[in-house]
C-alpha cells in the first residue's frame, strides 16, 4: 500500500494510502485446447540485417540472392528464444559503450519542430514528502470536470484507521455535497503537478468525494490531457 | 473512404469523422537522447542477459509458442478468457450504426480509464442530439477500433470548446470504503511509470 500526505480544505494533513484503480483484464490470444505463451525470439543475426548483407553480397540490390538462397538466415542463431536484457549504448561507430552517455534534453514542439536542447534535469516524487499535497483554492462542478480534462488514471485514497477514516469521510462529504472536484497539488502553494516517482508524469489531480451514509470514496483522477483541438496550424503540421 | 463513427438514437443515426488528439498535437513532447564521447545520438541495444548478444533493432521478433517450442501462426490464435473459454472476435464498430445509451452521470465517465480521445467532426446528427450534448450531457457507445476479442467503451462528451469528442477507454471500479473495515491492501503496482512529460499550465 503507498502512501500520500494529503491536506484538507482546511489545511489540517495526514499521511493516508493510496491504490490505483485497475481495468478488468480482458480476454487474452491462445489456444482453446493447449496453452500457450508470449516470448521473444532471434529473428535475424547481425549479418542478416540490411547492413550485413549488403556488406556480404556486395550489392544495396540482394533482393534475387534473397529468393534465390536465403542468405538472411543463420540457421544457427534464428529461432533462439530472448529472456531478459539489458540495455545497452551504441557509439555513432557501432562500438559499445563502457560508461553511461550524456543526455541531452530535446524539446518538441506541437509543429514537431525542435524549439530547445537542454541538459536534463531530475524530478523527484512529490507525493508523499515533508510538502503535503494541498488543495488548491480552485474547485471545478464534477460535470465540468469531464468536459475540461481527460482522466486516464484513477487513484483511490483510504483510511488506515479511526482517525484517517473521520478525516478522509469529511472530506468526501464535503465535495460530494459540492457536487465538486478540488484541484490539488504539491509544493507551498499546492499549484505544482503531482510525482509519484522520479522523473514520472507529472499529473494535474483533481480530488472527487463519493458518500452513502457511512461509507465514502475518496478519488483522485489524474490528466495530464485537456479536452480541446490542437490549433488548427499545429494539427496541419503534425498530421 | 474514411470510415467514420455512427450512432443511432431513437431510430435517428448521427455520424461523425473522427481524428485522433494526443498530447505531442496540444503541447509538444520532450525526448532525451543519449550522446556518445563524439557528440552523436548513440543507438539504444539490448544486450542478452549471459552476454553472449547484442540486439539491435530488427534483430528481434515475438510470438506465441506451445509448450513444445512450436510457432503458433497468429491466424490460429483466438481470443480466450480467464476460464479458458474461447470467445467470439467481434467486428470493429466503425462504418456502422450502434446503439447509443445515455444519458449518464459525469461519475461514470469519471469511473473510466480513458487511453484514447477522438476529435469529432458531425457529418450527420440529431439536432436532439446536439442539443443534449451542448447541455452537458455524455452518451456511451460500444467501440472497437478494429475487430478484436474485446470491445472498449466510448462516451460522446461535448467539451467546453462546444467540440465533440469520442473518449474511449474501460472502465474501474472503485471500492466503498466503511468505518467498520479496513480497506484490503493490494498490490500498489499503480502503473504510473511511463515516461510522458507535462506542463500543461
Amino acid at each position: 500500500m503507498r502512501k500520500m500526505h494529503l491536506t484538507n480544505a482546511a489545511g489540517r494533513d495526514a499521511t493516508v494510502d493510496f491504490v490505483g484503480l485497475k481495468t478488468a483484464k480482458g480476454p487474452r490470444l491462445g489456444l482453446p485446447d493447449r496453452d500457450v505463451r508470449f516470448r521473444r525470439y532471434l529473428a535475424a543475426a547481425e549479418g542478416g540485417l540490411h547492413d550485413g548483407l549488403v556488406e556480404r553480397l556486395g550489392d544495396e540490390e540482394y533482393g534475387e540472392a534473397l529468393v534465390n538462397g536465403d542468405p538472411e538466415v543463420d540457421l544457427e542463431a534464428v529461432g533462439r528464444a530472448i529472456g531478459d536484457t539489458n540495455q545497452v549504448y551504441l557509439s555513432a561507430e557501432g562500438d559499445v559503450l563502457h560508461a553511461p552517455p550524456e543526455v541531452v534534453e530535446v524539446i518538441l514542439g506541437p509543429d514537431g519542430q525542435e524549439q530547445e536542447r537542454r541538459d536534463p534535469k531530475d524530478e523527484p516524487a512529490n507525493v508523499n514528502e515533508e510538502l503535503p499535497i494541498r488543495w488548491s483554492k480552485r474547485r471545478i462542478p464534477r460535470p465540468e470536470l469531464i468536459r475540461r480534462f481527460v482522466i486516464s488514471r484513477t487513484l483511490q485514497v483510504r483510511h488506515y484507521d479511526g482517525l484517517t477514516y473521520d478525516y478522509l469521510h469529511g472530506m468526501a462529504k464535503d465535495l460530494d455535497s459540492a457536487d465538486e472536484v478540488a484541484l490539488v497539488g504539491a509544493g507551498v502553494t499546492g499549484n505544482k503537478p503531482l510525482i509519484f516517482q522520479q522523473n514520472g508524469t507529472p499529473w494535474r489531480a483533481f480530488l472527487e468525494g463519493r458518500v452513502d451514509g457511512e461509507r465514502y470514496m475518496l478519488l483522485l483522477h489524474l490528466s495530464n490531457l485537456e479536452l480541446r483541438r490542437p490549433a488548427p496550424k499545429d494539427e496541419g503540421a503534425s498530421s | 473512404m474514411a470510415r467514420t463513427i455512427m450512432v443511432e438514437r431513437d431510430g435517428t443515426v448521427s455520424s461523425f469523422a473522427f481524428k485522433k488528439v494526443d498530447r505531442s498535437k496540444l503541447y509538444g513532447r520532450k525526448r532525451r537522447l543519449p550522446l556518445d564521447p563524439d557528440g552523436e545520438t548513440c543507438t539504444r541495444a539490448a544486450l542478452t542477459d549471459d552476454g553472449s548478444l547484442i540486439l539491435l533493432q530488427g534483430m528481434v521478433a515475438q510470438g506465441y509458442f506451445d509448450d513444445g517450442g512450436c510457432w503458433i501462426p497468429h491466424g490460429d490464435l483466438v481470443g480466450v478468457d480467464a476460464d479458458g473459454e474461447v470467445v467470439p472476435e467481434r467486428p470493429s464498430t466503425l462504418g456502422r450504426p450502434v446503439p447509443l445509451e445515455g444519458p449518464f452521470e459525469p461519475r461514470v465517465l469519471l469511473d473510466v480509464r480513458v487511453q484514447s480521445v477522438y476529435a469529432l467532426e458531425a457529418e450527420e446528427i440529431d439536432d436532439a442530439l446536439v442539443a443534449d450534448l451542448s447541455a452537458g450531457r455524455i452518451f456511451r457507445l460500444p467501440f472497437s477500433y478494429r475487430s478484436d476479442y474485446k470491445q472498449d467503451d466510448a462516451f460522446l462528451v461535448a467539451g467546453m470548446d462546444d467540440g465533440l469528442y469520442a473518449l474511449v477507454g474501460q472502465s474501474v471500479e472503485p471500492e466503498w470504503c466503511s468505518p467498520q473495515e479496513l480497506p484490503v491492501i493490494e498490490d500498489a503496482d499503480d502503473d504510473l511509470d511511463d515516461e510522458l512529460d507535462f506542463e500543461m499550465f
